[in-house]
């Protein structure tokens, strides 16, 4: 059979001329845009995981914390609630996770809103961390105590300033802040905090670390609790302190609970290792007996004792005699709470 | 003679079983060699980044003639009123006209890391910005543009900080991150700034650059002012430089020399910063200090904040490295007093 070329019309010409010129083109703007191709972008524009609303923590359970922010009448939301976790909790506040992340922080819900009772509109954000455990809650409430804020009595923990409240319920430690302090802002925080706290699941009762502490000298509301590296020391974490203000001069207790006798006594061996490395000397007192070890640089004096489970001691005394009395206080408070 | 045609012209053409075959064989040799050559060209882990973008070392320096060679300029002022400090501040430097020409491009930093307002104090106050862009625009600035990275709803930060509505009413306009403005840079032997995404895009055109911070406390850094403002400039996942926030500091003061820096210490934050919270964080110390130099600006800073160069190290390591001068009081610094 003939072979007959198939012939090509015009219309089809033009057709196919002009499927590979878009075609062309395509090619020309692939390869413009891999000139262009910015391996940083991808870094840079990595969304973080749960910010702006409520999502799953590791992909797996729904951000409880959430759930616990109520709609107050008068507190108008200005946007949805936000979460976090730890991996993402700087987003939200910076530098100041490294306060949180130690002291054991799980996550954290903050939603904004308009405080329209007031005369004008107040803006309000309100916080609460999931830290864990209530110690842990006390940990970053106690650190960030803004001193000569009066405690009130909307929970063991629990103080105000002109324009907020910060507190601690069981394992949650909560923020309610304002932009400005006005004479009706106190009671609307408060009503929030009220409703806030009815959906907080009741843990038992809170004990206040206070009341470890011997109370004579003890200065209001200095009770702290360290999460880390305590008095510079690695290692040494959860550590309760408490500033004193004697006759005799000032200073700061310490009290330290570990699980077992023999973990307080190795961690006070460490201590006051770490304390003759950094230049300490050990000092003759009279007055220091039985496991009572006294030491000194400079002008600042420390004590360390051990009283079973417990490793305590006296930081940084302005004198001898302050640091001996202190110590001599400490322990009988310590014998009371095994 | 009537042409045939293009339907009746493809109707006549006959196509036996040899063609279709032929036809079938070319078009699958294509496909496969197109295929092929894909699939031999993939490069499953992507480009390394110096191979495909230059990567820069810095973002510019914007420091006047005269001024990059000698020691910098400073003047230290008292008060409350923001906009008065800043223009008697900038009038004792030579006046606004000295640092601006006419058809500048201003870039002005920011901090607006946080989406609180400005009586929280833990950004920028929208007065010393409206302040600043102001006599810009006066000084005869073609553009005023405001930026920082503040990877939380930026929007959000802009607007309920006072800074965007500062901004407009200034004239100038607000740049918010977005992925075209980050590029990659390395900092010429430095050691943790290596190919990491830093908003290099919103210096495009830029001829001049102003640094407005707060001062404020800083859990991780000791201190927020001036050169930790440079932080906002930070792409990617940056809270990892914060296991050594003086290192960074450091290495991000030598990326850029600002042309002005104004530091506000009209009231600062001395305790629980970055954020705050309280206004029991905030202390009236009525200072401001408008300077060329960002190491001195943050020296007075400190003192601010009651504390010293051995509190917050950056300031020392920024100033060996280059970026300025830790003893500030070598700028012979003009003290002012505008309650006077």
């Amino acid at each position: 059979m003939a072979h007959r070329k198939a012939k090509v019309g015009a219309v089809q010409k033009r057709t196919g001329y002009g499927i590979i010129a878009v075609l062309g083109l395509i090619t020309i703007w692939l390869l413009f845009q891999q000139t262009r191709f910015n391996p940083a972008v991808l870094v840079a524009m990595r969304p973080p995981l749960l910010q702006g609303r409520a999502q799953a923590v590791s992909g797996q359970t729904l951000v409880a914390t959430a759930a616990l922010l109520p709609e107050v009448p008068g507190f108008k939301p200005l946007a949805p609630t936000e979460s976090y976790g730890p991996e993402n909790l700087s987003d939200k506040i910076d530098g100041k996770d490294e306060l949180y992340l130690p002291a054991g922080f799980k996550e954290m819900s903050c939603r904004k809103f308009n405080l329209d009772t007031a005369a004008d509109k107040t803006f309000v954000e309100v916080f609460i961390y999931d830290m864990g455990s209530a110690a842990n809650a006390f940990a970053v409430f106690s650190g960030q105590r803004r001193p000569g804020s009066p405690s009130i009595p909307l929970t063991a923990n629990a103080y105000a300033t002109g324009n907020a409240l910060f507190f601690t319920q069981g394992r949650y430690y909560l923020e309610i802040v304002a932009d400005r302090a006005s004479k009706t802002l106190p009671g609307s925080l408060e009503a929030y905090a009220t409703a806030l706290l009815a959906k907080i699941p009741s843990e038992g009762g809170q004990a206040n670390p206070a009341l470890l502490f011997p109370k004579e000298g003890l200065a209001q509301d200095s009770v702290r609790l360290l999460a880390t590296d305590v008095f510079s020391m690695e290692g040494l974490n959860n550590v309760l302190t408490g500033e004193y203000h004697l006759k005799s001069g000032n200073a700061t207790a310490f009290i330290a609970r570990r699980d077992a006798p023999d973990q307080a006594q190795a961690e006070a061996r460490r201590y006051l290792d770490f304390l003759a490395a950094n230049g300490y000397q050990k000092v003759q007192t009279p007055a220091a007996a039985g496991d009572i070890s006294v030491l000194a640089l400079d002008n600042s004096f420390e004590v360390v004792l051990v009283q079973g489970r417990i490793m305590a001691g006296v930081h940084d005394a302005t004198s001898v005699d302050v640091a001996l009395d202190l110590a001599a206080k400490l322990r009988p408070a310590l014998k009371e709470r095994p | 003679m009537k042409q045939p045609t293009d339907e009746e012209r493809l109707l006549s053409v006959e196509m036996n079983r040899r063609d279709f075959l032929k036809r079938l064989g070319y078009a699958s040799a294509v496909a496969l060699a197109a295929g092929g050559a894909g699939l031999a060209l993939y490069d499953s882990k992507g480009p390394a980044i110096s191979r495909v973008q230059k990567v820069l070392t810095g973002l510019g320096d914007y420091t006047l003639r005269g001024i990059s060679s000698g020691p910098g300029k400073m003047a230290i002022v008292r008060g409350t009123d923001r906009a008065l400090m800043f223009a008697r501040g900038v009038k004792a430097l030579g006046g606004m006209e000295s640092f601006i020409q006419k058809g500048d491009r201003v870039l002005i930093k920011v901090n607006a890391a946080f989406a609180t307002p400005a009586s929280l104090g833990a950004t920028t106050h929208p007065e010393v910005l409206a302040a600043v862009a102001g006599l810009c625009v006066k000084a005869g600035a073609a553009q005023v543009l405001v930026t920082d990275n503040p990877i939380n709803n930026p929007d959000s930060c802009f607007e309920i900080s006072g800074l965007a509505g500062a901004a407009r009413a200034a004239g100038a306009r607000i740049i918010a991150p977005r992925a075209a403005l980050f590029a990659p840079v390395s900092l010429p032997e430095g050691k943790l700034l290596q190919n990491w995404p830093v908003m290099a895009g919103a210096f495009q055109g830029v001829t001049k650059v102003m640094v407005v911070s707060p001062v404020k406390d800083h859990h991780r850094a000791g201190a927020s002012m001036t050169l930790k403002n440079y932080y906002g400039f930070l792409g990617g996942r940056r809270n990892v430089f914060h296991q050594d926030i003086n290192g960074i500091i450091t290495e991000l003061a030598q990326l850029l020399k600002p042309t002005l820096c104004v530091l506000d210490g009209t009231v600062s934050m001395i305790a629980n910063g970055p954020t705050g919270g309280s206004l029991s964080d905030l202390k009236e110390t009525g200072t401001m200090v408008v300077s060329t130099d960002p190491v001195a600006a943050d020296a007075v800073g400190l003192e601010l904040l009651g504390r010293s160069l051995a509190d917050v190290p950056y300031i020392l390591m920024a100033g060996k490295a280059g970026a300025g001068q830790a003893d500030y009081r070598q700028l012979n610094p003009v003290l002012l007093n505008t309650k006077a």
